[in-house]
């Protein structure tokens, strides 16, 4: 056989003496043959670039110039141009481990003693067999000089108590790993001054051995791994028996379990590598290539150290904050520094954030708050919860409601539940659910959580108080097939949130507008009880004039309602729609005993759910507020309007008392001054606050910007300001209703001043009637009774009257004017300059004498 | 013509094994060229380099060891 002769030639080659001892030959070739039978070298690495590497390196470890190296690479391209040789790899490799394995390899060990196995813990006996040469011959070499490290050791063995094998304590270590005290390390804990538990390691002091400190170092830091181990373990375990247990901690939980078991797979990794040492301590194999030791240990359990510190972190987090607060705990720290921390924590907070996103997705897309333990950011108002938004008066009459008609039977619905049950709708939209920003995770953002909890509450809203859920449940459906929300996805996740938002939103606009007709009701209080419609308010004070003089008890609402609709049919309210005459009622206030039918009459108009979120029942208040102000000064001016056509033309053609003729002029004059003041209130609350805010509310309609909340916030609005200016509502605190108690006032001066004229019209009149009678008796025509004596200073009592209650309504309207001057508000102080127009009420100390007033 | 192919492959191989012994001086391998050109031979015929590392390795060892016993009893 080609290789037996081979290896014979070898033999002869290398050992001379074996030329002529066929016998030593025989043994040796066969001893060779077992060699190259054995496993040795079985498993090399087919690189060529390692293997070069390698054996630059070794080159340059014998001649540091390199010179050798850069020979070397000059030859080993010269062999691989030849094509001689298929297997130029084995052959180098050969000729390295030959090279590497000769003695001078001894130096190389030198050079890098600290992957050597610490001396002290490898007795001199166990070294394998080349390395005895070695060291020996190093020993002879160094000659007397030791080192310290095998003086101490020399000493140790000399006192009886050499050092605990390492062997032994690796298998201690690997149970400290796992968190078991181990035969020469164990974990105690006891008791610091009665009240802190106090963590140690405690050694076992074994007379026969001994552990060096840095090996005791060294195991307090591994056993660090195994406590904190311990500690995340206990969590895992307490939790799995809670039962009411939130369920971003389930996840949690989830989490670490699954990072455990990775551990003990690490763990047992390790354990196969011990047994690997204890196993190599043949000679064949390199101990230091495959073995297990403690320092080896440590770096390996490095990585480990630092998730298990991550888990202890969050596990201690975790006990005293839940849900959306725990995942703030766990995503404050993605912003450390460390990348291998950073990536930790992703993964984590990516499978902690599971449930919290699939709650989110529930939320933002169905509206629905699916949050049995309380951890979402969104929390819900548990007495709220079963309230479906619907009016519980429409429980009767439930269809009714669907089909839109208000379920308003008729016009004779009980008044008195506007108190209780109505205020239904806001409440509800604004208490069901809470915004809870300790809950909002980080990494969410205020904005984008408000957005969210928008969002919901609007497709809760469309669902369950607009009856429309069959949308709200087409769109979870698309949603559903679309990308889900996960952590690692921030970007997407704000995309889908704005996305939802504006469709929601846009939805409730629609809904609002569209099916439920906010802008048709919002005309409408406009035009009722904000007097919009000018034929309608003066059909109903004509038609309701006569029964609103007398006391308020002696008017039935059957009456004013019945007024109501003669005067919707006789104006051109008549053409608006159904849905929104059926609304409108008249009612009377609370009445007290003296008061007239103008002191209680309302108009009213019932708004109910859903509408009720945005024109709630408080703004309905200041609606009649504002009713009662423009429909007072409606009256005002029908009457003063009346009584100018009795001191113009009924005075002309019926009075002919010449001595009269001027105090008639001041009346007229003091007329069309109180007309003046009160057209201009009339149009400055129509045209410029009405008008102009109507405007500003029409466009942001149109717009269909922003949420519900938006569009409460801008009815509101709407409705302050026009109390606000309309009322005379000054910033004053305690001074607020000043003005408008004073034009009050100055309405009830124009109130009197009208009924001391018609008293001195009839005075008047029955004088003129006197004097004809009189002048009849001369030319001896007898037309009545004789004997009414002079009543002139009858007349001119009266008279006085008249002039009271217009002087006192001209000092009343300069000091309104002077107020309204430094109103605080522009519109209202331009309405105060044109009230003053000309400067006709100017301070009386300046002009006393020019005033225009009755003298 | 064969011959020149014969001739020129002798040559190639000629200079491989000199650069192989190149490097194995360079590596102090202390192997001459006969014992080189043999290990080389029996790599190519699939040996497996470091077991026969190893074979140098543990001849070497023997052959010192007869030495010194040779010394040894050349001494007494």
């Amino acid at each position: 056989m080609n290789l037996s002769r081979d290896l014979e030639f070898l033999v002869d080659s290398v050992v001379p003496q074996a030329r002529d001892n066929d016998g030593l030959r025989d043994e040796l070739a066969q001893h060779c043959q077992d060699i190259l039978r054995s496993h040795i070298g079985q498993n090399y690495d087919p690189d060529l670039g390692h293997l070069t590497t390698l054996v630059k390196k070794h080159l340059l470890q014998h001649s540091p110039s390199g010179s050798s190296s850069v020979k070397f690479t000059n030859l080993l391209s010269r062999l691989l141009d030849q094509s001689v040789l298929t297997r130029k790899h084995a052959a180098i490799l050969f000729l390295h481990s030959l090279a590497s394995s000769q003695p001078s390899q001894s130096s190389q060990l030198a050079f890098l003693p600290s992957l050597d196995i610490p001396p002290s813990r490898q007795p001199f006996s166990h070294a394998p067999r080349t390395p005895i040469e070695v060291s020996n011959g190093m020993a002879t070499a160094k000659g007397k000089g030791k080192s310290r490290a095998q003086i101490l050791s020399e000493y140790r063995a000399k006192m009886g108590r050499p050092p605990l094998p390492e062997q032994r304590l690796l298998r201690d270590a690997l149970y400290l790993l796992q968190g078991i005290s181990g035969k020469h390390v164990h974990f105690s804990s006891h008791k610091d001054n009665g009240t802190h538990l106090v963590n140690e390691l405690s050694f076992v002091t074994d007379p026969k051995y001994e552990i060096s400190e840095a090996t005791k170092a060294l195991i307090h830091r591994l056993s660090e791994v195994g406590y904190l181990y311990k500690r995340v373990q206990t969590y895992v375990k307490e939790r799995e028996n809670v039962a009411e247990m939130g369920m971003i901690e389930q996840s949690l939980c989830h989490h670490l379990q699954a990072r455990l078991t990775d551990y003990y797979r690490f763990i047992a990794v390790l354990e196969s590598q011990m047994s690997g040492t204890l196993a190599s301590e043949s000679p064949s194999a390199p101990e230091e290539e495959i073995g297990l030791t403690l320092r080896r240990l440590d770096v390996w359990i490095n990585d480990w150290r630092l998730r298990m510190r991550m888990m202890s972190v969050c596990v201690e987090s975790a006990r005293d904050s839940h849900g959306g607060a725990l995942v703030n705990i766990i995503h404050g720290y993605t912003e450390n520094g460390d990348p291998f921390v950073r990536k930790f924590t992703d993964q984590l907070l990516e499978d902690v954030s599971k449930p919290f996103f699939a709650t989110l997705h529930k939320w933002l897309f169905s509206g629905e708050l699916y949050d049995p333990y309380l951890e979402f950011f969104v929390a819900m108002d548990p007495s709220l919860a079963h309230m479906q938004y619907a009016h519980p008066s429409s429980l009767s009459g439930g269809i009714n409601q669907l089909s839109s008609d208000g379920g308003f039977a008729g016009p004779f619905n009980d008044s008195d539940d506007m108190s209780g049950d109505r205020e239904g709708g806001l409440k509800l939209w604004e208490a069901k659910y809470k915004f809870q920003k300790e809950m909002l995770p980080m990494f969410v953002g205020e904005t984008f959580g408000r957005k969210i909890f928008s969002t919901g509450k609007s497709l809760n809203f469309i669902r369950y108080s607009c009856h429309d859920s069959d949308w709200v449940a087409t769109r979870e459906k698309m949603n559903n097939t679309g990308g889900s929300l996960k952590y690692s996805d921030i970007a997407g996740l704000e995309r889908s949130i704005d996305a939802a938002y504006q469709v929601a939103s846009g939805r409730l606009f629609d809904v609002f507008l569209d099916k439920f007709k906010l802008l048709d009701h919002l005309r409408a209080l406009r035009q009722y009880l904000l007097l919009g419609h000018g034929d309608f308010a003066d059909q109903l004070m004509e038609a309701l004039a006569p029964s609103l003089r007398r006391p308020a008890n002696t008017l039935y609402r059957h009456n004013l309602t019945a007024t109501l609709e003669t005067a919707i049919r006789c104006s051109n309210a008549q053409h608006d729609p159904q849905d929104v005459l059926r609304r409108l009622d008249a009612r009377m206030l609370e009445y007290s005993h003296g008061e007239i039918g103008w002191d209680v009459f309302t108009l009213e108009y019932k708004i109910d759910a859903p509408l009720d979120t945005v024109v709630d029942p408080e703004s309905m208040v200041k609606y009649l507020q504002l009713f009662s102000h423009l429909w007072q000064m409606k009256r005002v001016e029908g009457i003063l309007s009346i009584g100018w056509m009795r001191a113009s033309k009924d005075v002309e053609s019926f009075l002919r008392i010449a001595d009269l003729e001027q105090e008639w002029h001041r009346i007229r004059l003091a007329s069309a001054e109180m007309l003046h003041f009160v057209r201009q209130m009339q149009a400055y609350s129509q045209l410029e606050v009405i008008e102009c805010l109507w405007k500003e509310l029409c466009e942001f309609l149109q717009k269909k910007e922003g949420d519900l909340d938006a569009m409460i916030d801008a009815h509101r609005s709407y409705l302050d300001r026009m109390v606000k200016k309309m009322l005379l509502v000054s910033p004053k605190a305690g001074k607020e209703y000043n003005v408008l108690n004073q034009v009050k006032e100055v309405f009830h001066d124009i109130l009197q001043f009208r009924d001391a004229m018609d008293t001195f019209y009839n005075h008047c009149l029955s004088e003129s009637a006197r004097r004809d009678r009189g002048l009849d008796g001369e030319r001896g025509v007898v037309t009545g009774l004789e004997g009414d004596s002079d009543k002139s200073q009858e007349l001119l009592k009266v008279y006085q009257k008249v002039k009271e209650y217009s002087s006192s309504f001209s000092d009343r309207v300069h000091s309104i004017v002077q107020s309204l001057q430094s109103h605080s508000d522009l519109d209202v102080r331009f309405m105060g300059t044109r009230l003053n127009f000309s400067d006709f009420y100017r301070s009386k100390r300046e002009h006393p004498t020019q005033r225009g007033t009755l003298h | 013509m064969s011959t020149t192919k014969e001739a020129r492959r002798l040559d190639s191989a000629q200079q491989t094994l000199d650069i192989l012994y190149d490097i194995s001086q360079l590596l102090n391998t202390q192997l001459d060229k006969d014992t080189l050109a043999t290990c080389i031979g029996m790599i190519e015929s699939g040996v497996n380099p470091e077991a026969l590392a190893a074979v140098i390795q543990e001849l070497r060892r023997e052959s010192s060891s007869l030495n010194q016993t040779n010394n040894r009893q050349a001494r007494q």
